[in-house]
């Protein structure tokens, strides 16, 4: 997370995901049946939704995407996990993970996921990786 | 496993229950087609996404189809041709045989 | 503004936060590094699998179109057992890992069209493709708009990248919701009698063989026809 934005300006995006002005539906609870079936939905289960014709974009792999897809491939070449793990693991992310991040921004934050489910890494390892991770390519770019 | 469908017959894809994780999509549950081809028998991936991914580690495996619908079958109000069609695979225990009445 | 496909091959500039560092790449990296110390994979196992991935492409898929068109035992065998045929072109289902890639499976089917049925391939669930003969998938056909819509309007989704097809065409859509991985053979265009394999397989390009387009005898895979 970036130190050089103010509190107030990285709640206010984090918080929008439940913005201010919604109809709050969870307490006292107002969910009806069909409500609570779509809310458990399988995610990734969209045909036939409805949506809007889009550009038809073209866009080559950047670097870090083909290494998570290869280390996603690797993970699962090696036995940490199968790809419907991955999969299923991209689903439970939740809606805004799903459909916000881009494709492969999924593969890596499940990876890094799933080695902590399996208790292959620590989240303090995990964390103090990242830091350290970034202050290296923050040099580099310097 | 033993098939039950064969090639040709007509089948109906289960409204089943799934909790968390499914393959089986949503707009195929309730409709009929037609069986157009095997796929060999997989595990079926209500087991895999749970790690159970093989048969040692309580991964069923399932004779898997080829199902052909009609898209106007499909979808209410299809806006394309009586003669399109979706293939999708569907694994054994998902499938009904379709109901004498069914289209 | 008619809807027509997006021939923008820039890449999309990569997003960089205030240090100029993506935060994307921090994660990707962290994970990577992890994984290797902790023994969970090696560097070596990184190296070789992101070479594969660097070797596949769609060229091999029009290889196999190519030979199809001017081979018809070939062509038999090809959609007979389409993980078999593809080693007649070089292509082995089971690289790298010498029992396939984790996401793609060894299933593949090849989908033949033929003057009243044309076949268009999406993943609903997910985007699986079939990427030891074509390659990385576009970034369009990852999109929850195509996946939501190709399967419930497909001549929609065909007319926006230019394809019509009149009441007598059959557009069947293969969701490839399971193991199975697909890749469409289009239709022979006509002007191409005598051509050579090499010659045929620069017009069979990744988005015929998605079934998004229709091989022209004036298109290549790098050029499109003049139309100004």
């Amino acid at each position: 997370m970036s130190s050089s934005e103010g509190f107030d300006e990285i709640e206010y995006r984090v918080g929008n995901f439940a913005p201010v002005l919604r109809t709050p539906l969870d307490s006292p609870y107002e969910i009806s049946n069909e409500l609570f079936a779509a809310l458990r939905h399988v995610l990734h289960d969209v045909g036939g939704q409805p949506d809007l014709p889009q550009p038809y974009r073209e866009k080559v792999e950047e670097e870090w995407e083909m290494n998570a897809y290869v280390t996603c491939e690797c993970l699962g070449w090696r036995g940490v996990w199968n790809s419907e793990e991955r999969r299923r693991a991209e689903n439970d992310l939740g809606a805004t993970l799903y459909f916000g991040l881009p494709y492969y921004a999924r593969w890596a934050t499940v990876a890094a996921k799933v080695l902590i489910n399996t208790g292959q890494i620590t989240p303090d390892e995990l964390s103090a990786k990242i830091d350290e991770v970034r202050a290296r390519l923050e040099k580099k770019s310097a | 496993m033993n098939r039950t469908f064969g090639i040709g017959d007509r089948v109906t894809v289960k409204n089943a229950t799934s909790m968390f994780h499914t393959r089986t999509q949503a707009y195929t549950r309730g409709k009929t087609g037609v069986v157009v081809e095997f796929r060999p028998d997989w595990v079926i991936p209500e087991d895999e996404a749970w790690g159970r991914d093989t048969p040692e580690r309580g991964g069923r495996e399932e004779p898997f189809y080829v199902v052909r619908f009609k898209q106007k079958d499909l979808w209410p109000n299809y806006t394309g041709f009586d003669v399109d069609t979706l293939e999708t695979e569907v694994a054994q225990r998902w499938l009904d045989p379709a109901k004498e009445n069914a289209k | 503004m008619t809807r027509t496909h997006d021939h923008d091959h820039d890449a999309h500039a990569a997003i960089q936060s205030s240090s100029g560092v993506n935060e994307f790449e921090v994660l990707e990296q962290a994970v990577r590094e992890l994984a290797i110390e902790k023994g969970l994979f090696s560097a070596e196992d990184h190296r070789r699998f992101s070479e594969w991935a660097e070797s596949i492409g769609p060229s091999g898929g029009s290889k196999l179109v190519a030979k199809a068109w001017v081979d018809p035992e070939f062509n038999a065998r090809l959609l007979a057992d389409g993980t078999e045929a593809c080693k007649e072109v070089g292509i082995d289902w089971l690289d790298p890992t010498g029992v396939g890639t984790p996401s793609d499976y060894t299933y593949f089917y090849v989908l033949e069209n033929t003057p009243t049925v044309h076949n268009v391939i999406v993943c609903t669930l997910c985007s699986c493709y079939p990427r030891p003969v074509l390659g990385m998938s576009p970034d369009w056909y990852r999109t929850p708009h195509y996946r939501r819509r190709l399967v419930r309007w497909p001549r929609e989704v065909l007319a926006e990248f230019g394809l019509h097809f009149g009441p007598d065409v059959e557009v069947r859509v293969h969701d490839s919701n399971q193991k199975s991985r697909f890749m469409v053979m289009p239709m022979r265009p006509d002007g191409t009698e005598g051509w050579t394999e090499e010659q045929l397989a620069a017009i069979v390009t990744r988005d015929t063989m998605i079934g998004v387009a229709q091989p022209k005898a004036d298109w290549t895979a790098t050029s499109s026809p003049s139309a100004g």
